[in-house]
């Protein structure tokens, strides 16, 4: 006796209930995202290619891809991509130390959930009283950064060595011209641009990405390292041969987030902590496309700004996923 | 489908509540108006008072919804406010073009009130537009020398006295009381100022920002260079004014308006350039004792005056209703209250005597006289049609940050400015035609089109 394929099954009623059920647990929220995200995004592509200004300074009009001319031929833009690029340095720092962490939060020791808990609080502290506290931390006269450095520079003997003025300088470590793009000894140092680094990094180590790592180091087959380890591999080797493979298609998915964010990000710096100054020089692309959207009220310039930096990041991970994808072999 | 069913019925009972709690709508006859503006003591004042003094209106405050997208958005769909402050001309001309600001000429004509002879000239382009009034001033403002009279004092330093002055006078005094501390950190400086004042040195030397049609940048003109090599000369040259990195290591938080306020109320500076408005912040500095004068003078003797002033959405439908509130504003209880309050100086200079100014609640304030007497010095705001304000702001404030920060001469970033904010007219002419035609018309040249293959070009 032979039974008829499932699939041509009609279904059952109370299957069929839960199939209505579900599609309208799910309505909301696709009808929330058809209105308030997909909608938005879509308007803001149809607006890039008018003149669309909220001030009315000027009739609307389409103006074809006249915003998008202008934005190559707009120095701003270049040196704020720049920028943006610049605080990304921060990255590989920050997916190394989340690395670290989470192999150090794998452990097996006595009060390690406490220790989680106490690496993971960056992240779920408000940024915006992050940022106010490391305003403070980097004030050049009475902060703690200067405090401390003071004091290693003075045990040093290096009295006539002068401290980093932090959020209020523009040196950076590469010597970026603050105005145009190219390098110049003349600001080389460290600035505002870093002192935004180094606070990145330090909320980024204990978050999300050493939560992925340790979700990844916990599946790791044990097997493998206890093999290595009877063949008489050491710890970096077992590391360097087992774990880190064993890892990429975290990394993989790790850095393209990471990415993704870095040129999205730079707003709340610059919104709390500098103003996008000093000069522009923390000013990202998404804090440029706050300015010119609604401060200057140039949607359509600013909807110009925003396809770019989409098309940027849609070919950075499309050709770091066919890249990665062909080095992953797990 | 029955958890979907009772999550539904949840929902809809909470909508339900929702409605029951909302907030009480005006009594029977009662019109409720709504006014846009920000959530500062004073405006609670000026509603309680307004609806005493008008039982059939009952006005509320809307703080959430200020801005002007915000106005412009919602007053377009027809949920727009009955009134809204207006915080500059290029705002004014913005709500005129959107069509959203009455033109009040006839009305205030009406109630006998001419604000072009009735209040300060200072705040008149916040008001008038194309020669039409568009809403009444709500307050004004010329800045002051205020000073730290803790500070003089500790130092044996006579207070300054209200006179005419120059810079050149003050500039000994200010690096008397500029003093540091043996390790080399500064204890206080004798002068400060926020950044956006440097407007007032532009009109004290002589230049403008645009050219008097509105059709060129002029802060490449050698007044305006001048003016802004006095700034940087004040912090780098004659050492008595913080540097933005001095200011940031001074400053142990931020805020909008804080930074020389808080400097002066602890005693960080000596000598700070404000206006009366500051009075609603330093009121609160137990024990702070202050002086105002006028300030000093470059080669002209002449000031920045600034203020705002209120509108009446042409789309309300109670825009009659929200015209008693311009009367009020005309009017002494709210001239009075504004004086009192010291949030600024009253729009109506008839109301600002000396018995409106002073208020009882602070008896050792006897410097308000200073601040109506140098309003006639104020200069008010200088516009240009032809350039979006808020990007020919970020504009020069960048040039300014590299003067402050002495990263670059006063005459090469005022030059940059000049030549960015020309940049910037030349891509509004290229697409405005309407535009293009007043600026050919002003200028007798003819403008060459985008159409004509000129896309990357030309200076105006």
């Amino acid at each position: 006796m032979t039974r008829a394929p499932q699939a041509s099954t009609p279904p059952r009623p109370a299957a069929r209930q839960n199939t209505t059920a579900a599609l309208l647990f799910l309505a909301p929220n696709f009808l929330g995202f058809l209105v308030f995200t997909a909608g938005p995004v879509l308007f803001s592509l149809v607006v890039s290619f008018s003149n669309w200004n909220l001030q009315r300074t000027e009739p609307f009009g389409w103006i074809g891809l006249g915003n998008f001319r202008e934005l190559l031929t707009d120095p701003r833009f270049w040196l704020y991509f720049l920028n943006t690029l610049y605080l990304m340095l921060g990255i590989p720092v920050s997916i190394a130390g989340s690395l670290f962490v989470a192999l150090l939060m794998n452990q097996k020791l006595r009060g390690i959930i406490a220790y989680r808990t106490l690496f993971y609080l960056p992240s779920f502290t408000s940024g915006v009283a992050l940022m106010i506290l490391w305003k403070a931390l980097y004030n050049p006269d009475f902060g703690p950064v200067n405090a401390g450095l003071g004091a290693l520079r003075d045990l040093l003997g290096l009295s006539a060595v002068e401290l980093p003025r932090w959020l209020g300088s523009m040196t950076n470590l590469i010597g970026l011209h603050p105005e145009e793009v190219r390098l110049t000894w003349q600001y080389l140092g460290v600035g505002a641009r870093d002192a935004i680094i180094i606070m990145g990094i330090w909320t980024a180590i204990g978050g999300n990405t050493m939560l992925l790592y340790l979700a990844a180091l916990s599946n790791l087959p044990q097997e493998l390292t206890e093999a290595a380890e009877i063949d008489g591999a050491g710890k970096w080797q077992v590391f360097r041969h087992v774990v880190w493979p064993q890892l990429a298609p975290t990394t993989f998915f790790v850095v393209i987030m990471s990415v993704i964010g870095g040129l999205q990000g730079g707003f709340e710096q610059a919104r709390i902590m500098t103003g996008g100054g000093p000069a522009g020089t923390t000013t990202t692309l998404s804090y440029y496309i706050y300015n010119k959207a609604f401060t200057e009220f140039q949607i359509g310039y600013a909807s110009a700004v925003s396809w770019v930096l989409f098309v940027m990041i849609f070919v950075f991970t499309l050709i770091y996923w066919k890249a990665g994808s062909k080095e992953l072999s797990y | 489908m029955r958890v979907f069913g009772i999550i539904l019925l949840a929902l809809a009972g909470a909508s339900v509540l929702a409605w029951a709690i909302r907030p009480a709508p005006a009594p029977p006859g009662v019109t409720p108006l709504v006014w846009v503006s920000d959530d500062n003591p004073a405006r609670r004042g000026h509603i309680e008072q307004f609806n005493r003094l008008h039982p059939d209106l009952q006005l509320r405050l809307d703080p959430d919804n200020g801005g002007m997208e915000k106005v412009i958005v919602q007053s377009l769909a027809g949920v727009g406010p009955d009134l809204f402050d207006c915080y500059g001309p290029q705002q004014l001309a913005s709500y005129v073009k959107a069509g959203i600001a009455w033109d009040v000429t006839a009305e205030l004509q009406a109630l006998g009130v001419d604000p072009r002879q009735d209040t300060w000239e200072a705040v008149h382009p916040h008001v008038f537009y194309e020669g039409r009034a568009y809403g009444f001033p709500a307050n004004v403002s010329v800045d002051v020398l205020w000073f730290n009279k803790d500070v003089f004092d500790r130092l044996g330093v006579p207070y300054p006295t209200n006179r005419p002055w120059t810079w050149e006078e003050f500039i000994p005094l200010a690096q008397k009381l500029t003093v540091r501390e043996d390790n080399g950190r500064i204890r206080h400086f004798g002068l400060c100022f926020d950044t956006w004042v440097w407007k007032l040195f532009l009109h004290q030397w002589g230049g403008r920002v645009y050219s008097p049609d509105g059709t060129r940048c002029t802060l490449d003109s050698p007044e305006a260079i001048a003016a802004m090599q006095f700034t940087q000369d004040l912090i780098y040259r004659y050492k008595v004014m913080p540097s933005p990195a001095d200011e940031e290591a001074l400053a142990q938080q931020g805020g909008w308006g804080s930074t020389s306020i808080k400097f002066l109320g602890s005693g960080r500076i000596a000598t700070a350039i404000g206006g009366r408005w500051w009075l609603c912040t330093l009121r609160d500095y137990k024990g702070l004792r202050l002086g105002a004068v006028e300030m000093p003078h470059g080669p002209i003797r002449r000031f920045w005056g600034y203020g705002k002033s209120t509108l009446v959405n042409r789309n309300s439908p109670r825009r009659k209703e929200a015209l008693e509130f311009l009367r009020y504003m005309t009017g002494l209880p709210y001239n009075r209250l504004i004086n009192q309050q010291a949030d600024g100086l009253a729009p109506m200079i008839r109301h600002c005597g000396d018995e409106t100014l002073a208020n009882p609640q602070f008896p050792q304030e006897d410097y308000h006289a200073v601040f109506r007497d140098v309003m006639p010095l104020g200069a008010p705001e200088q516009i240009s049609p032809f350039v979006n304000a808020a990007a020919a702001e970020r504009i020069i404030s960048i040039q300014l940050d590299l003067v402050r920060r002495n990263a670059k001469s006063a005459a090469d970033a005022m030059r940059s400015a000049a030549e960015e904010v020309n940049e910037e007219i030349a891509k509004t002419l290229r697409r405005n035609p309407s535009l293009r035609r007043q600026y050919e018309r002003l200028t007798a040249k003819a403008i060459p089109t985008p159409m004509t293959g000129t896309e990357g070009g030309g200076r105006p």
